[in-house]
């Protein structure tokens, strides 16, 4: 089994360490290849997984106060790859289903009320962190996150002290420990409308419980942004090191203080669109002003400057990279949040080591990260391999300014930034309330700005949660879909997916199938029209 | 670096434990401004202001690090080139305190400064304001005078004497300057060029 676990690790690996060279190939033609596009997280790993989660199941007696209980545990093992164990474990799950119950142990994971909970806007996340984790208020968030170390040390939750879930962290442990001893590898648990996904990625252990009804492959995928940021704070070399001297090592101690870039990073995943789409997107600017920002960027040189990277608060608005280097989207996303987590970077110039897990998971990358103007949403983080770089970055965004501020392309970018967004009413489609359309080739993406009906955070959320639905039936492993229409109460939607864009539309409930997808015609005509403003379509490098 | 001609820049940096206040210390000097949401610095902040000591003016260029181990273990290149270093703690909490004592030999491994033994430490008690006093301005002036270091206390969240150890710490890192390019101008130019240096700098 170890052999398989290995395999399975390292399709994940090559399917998403995009190597500089396969990237290159790749993005040949892109427009930018400057960011790469996603691989899907799960791809690579699909087929694995899906197989044997979808065909086996085992059922975990838990002997727990006489009451007689089962759970699903989705694992996969060598004994399932023969049909007979498929039948037999196809049959498993059938007496299974008829007999799940509530089951005791589990419930202090997750509890069945489904109380929205609400996330405020405040950032400063210290009072869900007091919360009491046998309180029904703990119980009943929508989704946990448990982060162990291999010797079950409790590293990071979401809600709640880690300190009081020492045990419960203790009994996750003792799952993927007791599935390791029959040399399976535990996926995920279903029971009652609750779902435990676990990844194990060495030497940490991460879990994830959701209510949502998200696929284990979407749950994954957020759990591995998880794993990334928390090696970007402290490279993966580093995260060995230190278990392999001391396998029962407090992470907590070296992660004092950066919990919230966590907190914030769960937030976004709920929260914005580019994380689902691997993508990002960008200030929409007119290309002739775009072109001298990037240029003036462009201009901006140091030796060991590998990145510069100019945002507008979540959107990008230039990136100009070394040559032949790439910025994967993962590793933006991680600066993106970095970024937008901290405010004190509006006071000074911030200078922080980063990992970047994408480009390379063994060292620190040095960001000089400042705002253009002090009450700006225009930040700027330049990137060098260089430790002590400090002064020549310094420099840089000094030479970039003095250039920007000469021309009036910087009046332009400022103007832009007041409006940071469009209304799809711009488009020209009545029945049409919102949308998403990635461009595959250069791994950004445009939406307009929500609609009135979805102004609270939790109708924006109850709408990206749809578009995931979407998502994962388009990229479904074993039956990808290319096209996905569906009509709800409330909305209809429709996903389509070519060789070179992904979208997904969001309809009044009273449109019809026909003049929806006549609608993506005239989406598609509108996007190409406006397309070197929504989009960089010249990327750079120094 | 700092040698250049014009106003004489002076590196000032800011060490102690995680949430003692250094960056609410620094905001509350340079920009006058203070927030009560704690948020860990990430790396390091770089602030600069230009102030007037005795004639001269000067750019103190304040670096406000982070408290947190997981920087600490990255190794600080940073400490390097400081003439003056400030180790703040937070008066209601002992641990702090105690802390400073390795806070400051770190910098002295880590910074390299020329005279150890006479390099300019300004010891700053923050969150006077707050009641549940841990550390005694008796006990902190008896460590400082151990360490030959100087003494102050205030509070950033109400801009009590907020002002103070950044002058002094300026005062005191304008005469580690001087020294030390008086030093190193004479480290080079034992004989003969070190008399006309000197009218150099007295006539400007």
């Amino acid at each position: 089994m170890e052999g398989e676990a290995q395999k399975a690790t390292a399709s994940w690996e090559s399917g998403t360490l995009a190597p500089v060279d396969r990237l290159r190939s790749v993005r040949a033609d892109s427009p930018i290849p400057g960011l790469v596009e996603g691989t899907e997280p799960g791809r690579s790993l699909s087929h694995y997984q899906w197989d044997y989660i979808t065909d086996c199941a085992l059922i975990l007696k838990t002997a727990g106060a006489g009451q007689k209980s089962a759970m699903f545990i989705h694992a996969h093992s060598f004994e399932d790859l023969t049909a007979e164990a498929e039948e037999e474990a196809l049959r498993t799950v059938d007496s299974g289903r008829s007999e799940e119950q509530h089951e005791e142990g589990l419930k202090a994971l997750v509890a069945e009320q489904n109380i929205d909970e609400q996330h405020s806007n405040d950032l400063s996340d210290s009072r869900t962190k007091e919360e009491d984790v046998s309180s029904e208020a703990w119980r009943s968030h929508k989704k946990h996150v448990f982060v162990l170390s291999e010797a079950g040390k409790p590293i990071y939750t979401r809600y709640g002290t880690e300190e009081a879930l020492s045990s419960t962290m203790g009994v996750m442990m003792a799952l993927v420990s007791f599935v390791e001893a029959e040399k399976n590898i535990i996926r995920s648990i279903h029971a009652d409308g609750c779902k435990v996904v676990f990844l194990t990625k060495s030497p940490l252990v991460l879990v994830g419980v959701s209510r949502t009804c998200q696929s284990d492959k979407e749950m994954l995928r957020e759990l591995q942004y998880i794993y990334y940021q928390i090696v970007s704070l402290l490279t993966l070399t580093q995260l060995n090191h230190i278990f392999q001297h001391k396998q029962n090592y407090d992470l907590r101690r070296l992660l004092a203080g950066s919990e919230y870039l966590t907190d914030n990073l769960l937030i976004r995943l709920e929260r914005d669109p580019g994380l689902l789409l691997s993508a990002v997107t960008c200030l929409p600017l007119a290309s002739s002003s775009r072109d001298v920002v990037s240029s003036s960027l462009q201009a901006a040189k140091s030796k060991n400057l590998v990145f510069s990277i100019l945002l507008a608060g979540d959107r990008l608005v230039t990136l100009v990279r070394k040559k032949d280097q790439f910025l994967h989207h993962i590793d933006l996303h991680l600066v993106f949040n970095l970024v937008g987590s901290s405010s004190s970077f509006r006071e000074g110039e911030g200078w922080t080591p980063i990992c970047l897990p994408k480009f390379n998971t063994a060292g620190f990358f040095h960001a000089h990260i400042s705002y253009l103007e002090p009450a700006s949403q225009l930040c700027l983080i330049l990137v060098s391999t260089d430790r002590e770089d400090f002064f020549n970055m310094s420099d840089c965004k000094q030479k970039f300014m003095e250039r920007l501020s000469k021309r009036s392309a910087y009046q332009a970018l400022k103007e832009a930034v007041k409006c940071p967004s469009y209304s799809v009413a711009q488009v020209g489609i009545p029945e049409l309330r919102h949308f998403l359309y990635k461009s595959k080739s250069s791994g950004l993406y445009t939406s307009p700005e929500f609609p009135m009906v979805y102004q609270s955070d939790e109708e924006q959320e109850r709408l990206l949660s749809l578009y995931q639905e979407l998502h994962s039936c388009l990229h479904h492993p074993t039956r990808p879909l290319r096209y996905y229409y569906r009509c709800r109460e409330t909305e209809n939607l429709l996903a389509q997916v070519t060789s070179g864009f992904e979208l997904y539309l969001c309809f009044s409930p009273l449109v019809t199938k026909a003049s929806a997808f006549a609608a993506v015609n005239k989406l598609l005509k509108w996007i190409r029209k406006e397309e070197d403003r929504l989009f960089i379509l010249s990327p750079l490098t120094y | 670096m700092s040698d250049k001609k014009g106003p004489i820049t002076l590196k000032v940096i800011l060490i102690g434990n995680s949430g003692v206040g250094k960056s609410s210390v620094m905001n509350r000097y340079v920009n006058h401004r203070f927030t009560n949401m704690y948020r860990a610095t990430v790396g390091t902040d770089f602030l600069s202001k230009t102030i007037n000591i005795d004639g001269d003016t000067v750019t103190l260029q304040i670096w406000d690090t982070a408290g947190t181990e997981r920087f600490q273990s990255l190794g600080t290149p940073l400490y390097r080139g400081a003439h003056c270093c400030m180790l703040v703690f937070d008066v209601t909490s002992k641990a702090s305190f105690s802390a400073l004592d390795g806070w400051r030999k770190e910098f002295l491994i880590q910074g390299e400064p020329k005279d150890p033994s006479d390099f300019p430490f300004i010891v700053l008690g923050n969150k006077t304001d707050l009641s549940d006093r841990e550390v005694s301005d008796k006990l902190a002036r008896q460590w400082c005078e151990e360490i030959r270091g100087e003494y102050f206390e205030g509070s950033a969240k109400e801009d009590l004497d907020v002002e103070k150890p950044f002058l002094r710490a300026a005062q005191r890192g304008l005469q580690q300057y001087k020294k030390h390019t008086l030093e190193n101008t004479g480290h080079f130019q034992i004989t003969c060029k070190q008399p006309r240096e000197t009218r150099n700098t007295c006539e400007c």
